[in-house]
């Protein structure tokens, strides 16, 4: 996508990511030499329970194109049930952005474990690519907030 | 925000910070792939916060020997109050340069490792975006690590005796391990006697019977185990390295107080009850024995004979009796009708032993040479999918839905091995949870399984889930090596440091973190009305920070103005 002056759209967008899977699937992707786009920054968190839905809307609001919170493949969490909660508050903030008028579409979550360096690099990437169809976040321009 | 705030820090308001930013070139991994200098002069004129001072400086490899003294001495020479690291993952080397800090005065959670190489130079090719984006994660760092606030370990004393729960060859097991390296085992048995279910099996390999009763007696002489026959367990409070156990007779409700730093928990299990399913009419009184009560006639008379007197001419041998009501394979079955296929045509050369499965399962490494041989020795083996019987006689479908009948003189069966009947509540007692099918939950399958979710109770033998007698032996020796790795005499036990706090004017002790804590690590402290943290036992996921309603919870190293700025700063 691009804007009128023909500059091409470069998302910002946010990755929450587990320490003991995902952020070790990035790592993987990277000793591997995945390509991976540089929008897209990487925050480390001990386990997505920790994911509470006031920094998923902060970040939102704050203007992240696109946010991905990622974690351990369910029944696989290292802190035995972290993920489930992640899973279940994160359907309830789905369900609460489209209430509020706010474009759920721009929050993922996906399991990704710590030997699915290849998974990763196509999760970032196609959420990357998903956000760019979107466009860019129109809370950064609106005055509601 | 410009200013900056030290509150965070905890630290002296006029206290010029001053924070160290050193760049790993990791070779050409980091170097080669950013313009390291364009990134130091672009920090160095980081205009962020007005009264911090920033020395920024790069180094080859700074993981190496020399790369760590240097980095020591600079943390020294410069008094810095906060150091950032330019490298690689912080699964690789967090620990390295918390090392370094630990060796000078600055708290090692004053420092902060910023992972350019694995999310930044390896995986961007262009330059110039790579040097942009490594520039863009440091100045997140330095941000960050000023909101960090100083941690600090606590060690704590422990008590390296062990509780062992069952006293079967699991139980056994681990008792003699740790009491062979010294260590004090209070091994509690249920019954009157040692042993548990493998006196029943002595009748499955030659010897094995003298195995176990020398075991037996090991463990009775042995001076550094303290066996409790007859007993229970009543209550577990505690953690790894301390817990408190109280221990009551069966016989006569006596208490014991004892102390131990771990528990291992072998309390077997025991068979599915054939009566429970449809299809089997099961009674001995109509030939049709289980499995274990064909192994005690071999063991005991070293024979199986029916009611009559008479040996059988034929025997029906069942499998996977349970297995559809239970959804899982007990993984052992298999292995062991054989054997007893075995024994019966050692007993009559000429008896017709047919067995009936759903699906073999032939795990272990002498089980598919035992296969071919019971076939080559004229064994039927018969695969089926349906199966129903009426006294000795069986009526089966094939599984290319050929149906039939067959009488047998005798008719064994091999129940599913199932969770014992206390399992339960000692999960409760201990805060273990229990799989699917009933058995205590493992911490993980592949990289642990003899550990669990409450840090110092371990699961050996068939506690765990159906095995055998080696695996069981196997599991009690590695939940011995993790005792005697983890709990030294003498030596103290760090906890977690990142753990959750309550912080108690938020608090309205409603108790939702108490809920959704895995761990237990939360208690209500209901004189205050408030819930507490036992720092000792939380392993700082987070997870009760979604759950609190008033925002009282704060999760060290991970708190909210740490993770915030790190959002502020990934959209800059």
């Amino acid at each position: 996508m691009e804007d009128k002056a023909g500059v091409e759209f470069v998302p910002s967008i946010v990755g929450f990511l587990c320490n003991w899977c995902t952020y070790a699937a990035a790592d993987l992707a990277g000793s591997s030499k995945f390509a991976l786009p540089p929008s897209f920054t990487v925050i480390r968190v001990m386990c997505s329970s920790r994911i509470d839905h006031n920094l998923l809307l902060s970040t939102y609001f704050k203007g992240a194109d696109g946010i991905l919170v990622a974690g351990c493949h369910p029944g696989d969490c290292h802190y035995g049930e972290g993920n489930y909660y992640a899973r279940r508050r994160f359907a309830l903030l789905k369900k609460v952005m489209e209430t509020l008028n706010l474009d759920p579409e721009r929050l993922q979550l996906s399991w990704v474990s710590a030997s699915e360096g290849k998974r990763y690099a196509e999760v970032v990437g196609e959420f990357t690519e998903k956000i760019k169809e979107l466009g860019p976040n129109p809370i950064k321009n609106s005055t509601r907030f | 925000m410009k200013e900056f705030e030290m509150r965070e820090a905890g630290q002296d308001k006029n206290l010029r910070a001053k924070v160290g930013v050193y760049i790993c070139e990791c070779g050409p991994n980091i170097a080669g792939k950013v313009d390291l200098d364009k990134i130091i002069a672009d920090l160095s004129q980081l205009d962020d916060y007005q009264d911090v001072e920033l020395v920024v400086k790069k180094y080859g490899f700074l993981c190496s020997g020399p790369g760590k003294e240097f980095l020591e001495e600079e943390i020294r020479s410069n008094g810095y109050t906060h150091l950032v690291v330019g490298a690689c993952s912080p699964r690789d080397h967090d620990s390295t340069f918390m090392g370094v800090c630990k060796k000078t005065d600055l708290n090692p959670y004053l420092y902060r490792i910023i992972n350019i190489r694995e999310h930044c130079t390896w995986v961007i090719d262009d330059k110039e975006k790579a040097t942009e984006k490594a520039f863009s994660y440091i100045r997140g760092g330095i941000s960050r690590v000023l909101r960090q606030s100083e941690l600090f370990e606590k060690p704590l004393d422990i008590n390296p005796d062990v509780l062992v729960i069952g006293g079967g060859i699991a139980g056994m097991e681990a008792a003699l391990s740790l009491s062979g390296e010294d260590r004090r085992v209070f091994l509690v048995e249920k019954t009157d006697h040692l042993g548990g279910i493998s006196l029943d099996l002595s009748g499955l390999l030659p010897g094995q019977g003298e195995i176990i009763k020398n075991k037996i007696d090991s463990v009775t002489e042995d001076k550094n185990i303290r066996l409790f026959l007859n007993t229970s367990v009543e209550t577990v409070i505690g953690f790894l390295g301390n817990f408190e156990i109280e221990l009551v007779s069966i016989e006569n409700a006596e208490t014991t107080d004892i102390m131990a730093g771990a528990i291992v928990v072998a309390t077997g299990s025991s068979l599915f009850d054939p009566g429970e399913s449809a299809h089997l009419s099961y009674s001995e009184s109509d030939e049709v024995y289980t499995s274990l009560s064909v192994e005690k006639m071999f063991s005991g008379e070293g024979e199986a004979r029916l009611r009559s007197g008479k040996k059988p001419s034929s025997v029906a041998l069942i499998h996977c009796v349970g297995r559809e009501e239970k959804n899982y394979c007990s993984g052992i079955c298999c292995s062991y009708m054989m054997k007893l296929a075995g024994f019966f045509r050692n007993q009559s050369p000429d008896i017709q032993v047919t067995e009936f499965y759903r699906d073999l399962c032939l795990p272990q490494k002498d089980d598919q040479e035992r296969y071919t041989e019971a076939e080559a020795a004229g064994v039927e083996f018969v695969r089926i999918k349906d199966i129903s019987i009426k006294g000795t006689e069986v009526s089966f479908e094939k599984m290319n839905s050929k149906k039939s009948e067959q009488s047998f003189d005798m008719v064994v069966l091999a129940p599913a091995i199932v969770p014992s009947a206390d399992t339960e509540e000692l999960a409760d007692l201990l805060t273990v949870p229990l799989d699917e099918s009933g058995f205590f939950q493992e911490v993980h399958k592949m990289t642990n399984p003899v550990g669990t979710s409450t840090d110092g109770v371990f699961i050996v033998g068939t506690a765990h889930g159906p095995k055998g007698v080696s695996d069981s032996m196997q599991f009690a020796r590695a939940s011995a090596g993790q005792i005697l790795t983890r709990l030294i005499p003498g030596e103290k036990l760090i906890p977690e440091v990142k753990v959750t706090e309550i912080l108690e004017a938020y608090c309205t002790g409603c108790g939702n973190c108490l809920d959704v804590c895995v761990y237990g690590a939360i208690y209500s402290d209901d004189s205050r009305g408030i819930s507490v943290v036992n720092e000792a036992v939380c392993r700082g996921c987070g997870n009760c920070y979604g759950s609190c309603p008033s925002g009282a919870l704060r999760t060290k190293h991970f708190t909210n103005t740490q993770l915030y700025r790190e959002v502020d700063e990934a959209l800059r």
